[in-house]
C-alpha cells in the first residue's frame, strides 16, 4: 500500500469506528426513559412493544436519517468548495438550499404527500429549484472565468434571500392550513422516515456522493487553476457540470428530506482540512464520515436539550456554524489561506 | 360628605344611554351608547355573535372568520396576527373584539394608540365559553338570546356525559398539530373536552396549553386513541401515515386512529359542543352503538 492510502484507510477506519460510538450513543438517550439494557434488548427483538417501538421505529430511522443527511450536506460543501475554488463556498450560503426550499414548498401547493413517490417527486422539484440557484448565482458571480470571493457571497446571500422570500409569498397568499407546517420545516428538522423513503434517500445521496467523490483526484488539478487542470488532462467543463449537478442533488435531496439544514458543509470540510489538509482523495471521504457524525451529534442535541419537547436540528447547526463562519472571515481577512 | 357626593352624582348629566360592560379579563369597556359597530379579530367571537344572531353590528372580521358561512360576507382586514390597521379604522368600529392569546401585543398598542376601545376574550374552559356568550351577547345587544342558547348547549354536553358515563376512560392522545408535534396541555379547552366525552388525555398533566413533544414522548404515554385534528378540508395536514407507523401503540393495534375537524375544538364558539359529539363518538364508539341499539329497541316496542 502506498503512504495516501494507507492514511486514508487509517481514517476511514478511525471515523467509521467514531461514527458507530456515536450512533450507539445517540441510541441511548431520548425523552422516553429507557435503560440502556432495555435498548439492547429492543434491538434484538426482546422487551415490551414501546421499548421496541421507540428504539426500531423513531431513534434507529431518524439516526439513520442524520447520518445520511450530513454525510450528504458534507459532501456538496466539499463539492462546491473545490468547484468555486472558495472556502466560503457551502449550500446555504449559496442560496442553492433556499432554491430547492422553493422547490419543495411549489411541490407542496400541487398536494404533494408523504409517499415514497411524492418524495421523489419531491426531490425531483427540489434539485430544479437547486440547479436554478446554483446557475443565477454562478451567472452573477462569474467574471471572466473566475469566481471573486466576495461576489460569490454576495450573490448567494441575493439569491437566497429572493427564494426566501418567494416562500414567504407563497405561504402568504395560499391558504394558511396547507402550507403552515412549512415554517416549522424551513428550520430544518430531522425525523424518523419510513424505510422506504429511508432507502429511496439514501439511494438519491449514494449517487451524489458518487458523482463527486469519483472525481475526487480531478478536483486536486482544478485547484491548480483550469488551465492548468487543462494542460493536465482534465476536462474542466465537464468535470465542473458533474460535480455541480452532484452537489446541488445532495443538497436537494436534504432539503426534501429534511429541510434546509444549514453550514454543514461549511463547518465539516473546514475541521477536515485542517486536520487532514485539502487533498480531495483524502478529504471528501473524510468529510462524508465526519459530516454524519457532526449532524448526528447535533440532532441527538436537538432531540434531548428541551425534552420532552424537540428543538430544530438546523437550529443547533446555525448556532455552531455561525460563529465558525465568521472566523473564517476574519482569518482569510488576516490573510491566511484555507485552501 | 357621602351625601354631597351622592347629590353630585345626581346632579351630574347622565350620558344618554351609556354602555358598561367588563370583558373576559374584567376590564371595564365604558361607551358613550351601546356599539353599534363591531369588528371581530377572533374567529371564536365571530361565531358566537352569530350564534346570538348579533351579526347586524358586526362590520369587520378577519381571514380567519369562516363560520357560519355567512361571516365570509363581512368585511375582511387581514389575519390574527396582523390585521390591517388601516382596514380597521376605515370600518369606524365602536369596538374592537380581541384576545389576548391570538392576536399580537402590535396590535393592541396600535388600537390602543388610535383610542378605539377593545373588549378581550378568552376562553380556556367550557364554563368560560358559556360566561362568553352571555358577554357578547350583552355586547351586541342581545342579551334575551344567550340564556336559550346556554342552555341549549348545556344540554347537549349533559347527555354527551351522560351516554359515555358507563365506559371506562380510555387513554386519549389528541394531536392539534403534527410537525411540529403540538398537543393538549392543563390550560387547553380540548383537555377539559376530551374528558368530558369519555376520555382521559395522555397530555393533560402537561404545563401550558398548547405545549410541543417529541414523537418519542408521546409513544411512551401508550394512548388507546389517537384524535388528529384536521385543518381545513383533506386530512392531509394531519399527516395521518406518521401516525400508522407506530404500529405497535395499542391505539393503532385497535385501529383507533380519528381525525377531527380541528376548528370544533380550538375554536371556543358554540360548535365547540359539536366538537365534544364528535369526540364522544372517536373515543367511545360503543356508546354510540349502544345508544342506536335502545333507539332501535324503543321503535320495535
Amino acid at each position: 500500500m502506498t503512504e495516501p492510502v494507507r492514511r486514508l484507510a487509517a481514517v476511514m477506519v478511525g471515523l467509521v469506528a467514531l461514527t458507530l460510538l456515536v450512533a450507539a450513543g445517540a441510541l441511548m438517550v431520548g425523552s422516553a426513559p429507557i435503560s440502556p439494557r432495555a435498548v439492547v434488548g429492543a434491538l434484538v427483538g426482546r422487551g415490551g412493544d414501546v421499548e421496541r417501538l421507540v428504539v426500531l421505529d423513531l431513534r434507529l430511522p431518524r439516526i439513520a436519517a442524520a447520518l445520511l443527511a450530513g454525510a450528504a450536506l458534507a459532501v456538496a460543501g466539499v463539492g462546491f468548495q473545490a468547484l468555486t475554488r472558495n472556502p466560503l463556498a457551502d449550500p446555504a450560503i449559496l442560496g442553492v438550499s433556499s432554491g430547492a426550499a422553493f422547490g419543495v414548498v411549489v411541490a407542496q401547493l400541487f398536494g404533494v404527500g408523504a409517499t415514497v413517490v411524492a418524495a421523489l417527486g419531491l426531490t425531483a422539484f427540489a434539485f430544479a429549484g437547486a440547479l436554478v440557484a446554483a446557475a443565477v448565482v454562478y451567472l452573477i458571480a462569474a467574471n471572466d472565468g473566475r469566481l471573486p470571493v466576495e461576489t460569490l457571497l454576495l450573490a448567494g446571500v441575493i439569491v437566497g434571500l429572493f427564494f426566501s422570500a418567494a416562500i414567504t409569498v407563497l405561504i402568504s397568499v395560499v391558504e394558511f392550513d396547507r402550507l403552515a407546517g412549512v415554517v416549522h420545516w424551513m428550520l430544518g428538522n430531522l425525523r424518523a422516515i419510513s424505510p422506504g423513503a429511508l432507502a429511496v434517500f439514501a439511494a438519491l445521496l449514494a449517487l451524489g456522493v458518487w458523482l463527486i467523490l469519483g472525481r475526487a483526484r480531478q478536483l486536486n488539478l482544478l485547484a491548480l487553476g483550469e488551465e492548468a487542470a487543462q494542460q493536465l488532462g482534465v476536462e474542466a467543463e465537464r468535470l465542473k457540470r458533474r460535480v455541480f449537478v452532484g452537489a446541488c442533488l445532495l443538497t436537494a435531496a436534504v432539503v426534501a428530506f429534511a429541510g434546509p439544514i444549514g453550514f454543514v458543509g461549511l463547518i465539516v470540510p473546514h475541521a477536515v482540512r485542517l486536520l487532514l489538509g485539502p487533498d480531495n482523495r483524502l478529504l471528501a471521504p473524510a468529510a462524508l464520515l465526519a459530516g454524519a457524525i457532526f449532524l448526528l451529534l447535533a440532532d441527538t442535541l436537538a432531540r434531548d436539550a428541551i425534552a420532552p419537547g424537540e428543538l430544530s436540528v438546523g437550529v443547533i447547526t446555525s448556532v455552531c456554524g455561525a460563529p465558525f463562519f465568521v472566523y473564517l472571515l476574519r482569518a482569510r481577512h488576516r490573510g491566511g489561506s484555507l485552501l | 360628605m357621602r351625601r354631597l357626593i351622592l347629590g353630585l352624582l345626581v346632579l351630574a348629566p347622565a350620558p344618554a344611554a351609556a354602555f358598561a360592560a367588563r370583558d373576559m379579563l374584567g376590564h371595564p369597556l365604558t361607551l358613550p351608547a351601546p356599539p353599534q359597530r363591531i369588528v371581530s379579530l377572533v374567529p371564536s367571537a365571530t361565531e358566537i355573535i352569530f350564534a346570538l344572531g348579533g351579526e347586524d353590528r358586526l362590520v369587520g372580521v378577519t381571514d380567519f372568520c369562516d363560520w357560519p358561512p355567512a361571516a365570509r360576507q363581512k368585511r375582511r382586514v387581514g389575519g390574527m396576527l396582523a390585521p390591517s390597521l388601516e382596514a380597521i379604522v376605515a370600518l369606524r368600529p365602536d369596538v374592537v373584539v380581541t384576545t389576548d392569546e391570538g392576536n399580537s401585543q402590535a396590535t393592541f398598542d396600535q388600537l390602543a394608540g388610535l383610542a378605539i376601545p377593545v373588549f378581550v376574550v378568552r376562553a380556556h374552559h367550557l364554563d368560560d365559553v358559556m360566561a362568553l356568550i352571555a358577554r357578547l351577547a350583552e355586547l351586541t345587544g342581545r342579551a334575551p338570546a344567550a340564556p336559550p342558547l346556554v342552555e341549549r348547549l348545556r344540554g347537549r354536553v349533559r347527555r354527551v356525559v351522560e351516554a359515555v358515563r358507563p365506559y371506562p376512560r380510555p387513554r386519549v392522545l389528541y394531536v392539534l398539530w403534527p410537525e411540529p408535534l403540538i398537543v393538549p396541555g392543563r390550560e387547553a379547552l380540548v383537555t377539559e373536552l376530551i374528558e368530558l366525552a369519555g376520555g382521559a388525555s395522555v397530555t393533560a398533566g402537561l404545563p401550558g396549553a398548547y405545549p410541543r413533544l417529541g414523537l418519542e414522548a408521546v409513544v411512551t404515554y401508550r394512548p388507546d386513541v389517537i384524535v388528529l385534528a384536521r385543518h381545513g378540508g383533506d386530512e392531509t395536514s394531519t399527516l395521518r401515515a406518521t401516525w400508522e407507523r407506530l404500529a405497535a401503540l395499542p391505539a393503532l393495534r385497535r385501529g383507533r386512529v380519528d381525525a377531527v375537524e380541528g376548528a370544533l375544538l380550538h375554536r371556543y364558539g358554540p360548535r365547540v359542543v359539536d366538537g365534544l359529539e364528535r369526540l364522544a363518538r372517536a373515543i367511545h364508539p360503543e356508546a354510540r352503538a349502544e345508544a342506536r341499539a335502545q333507539v332501535a329497541a324503543g321503535a320495535a316496542r
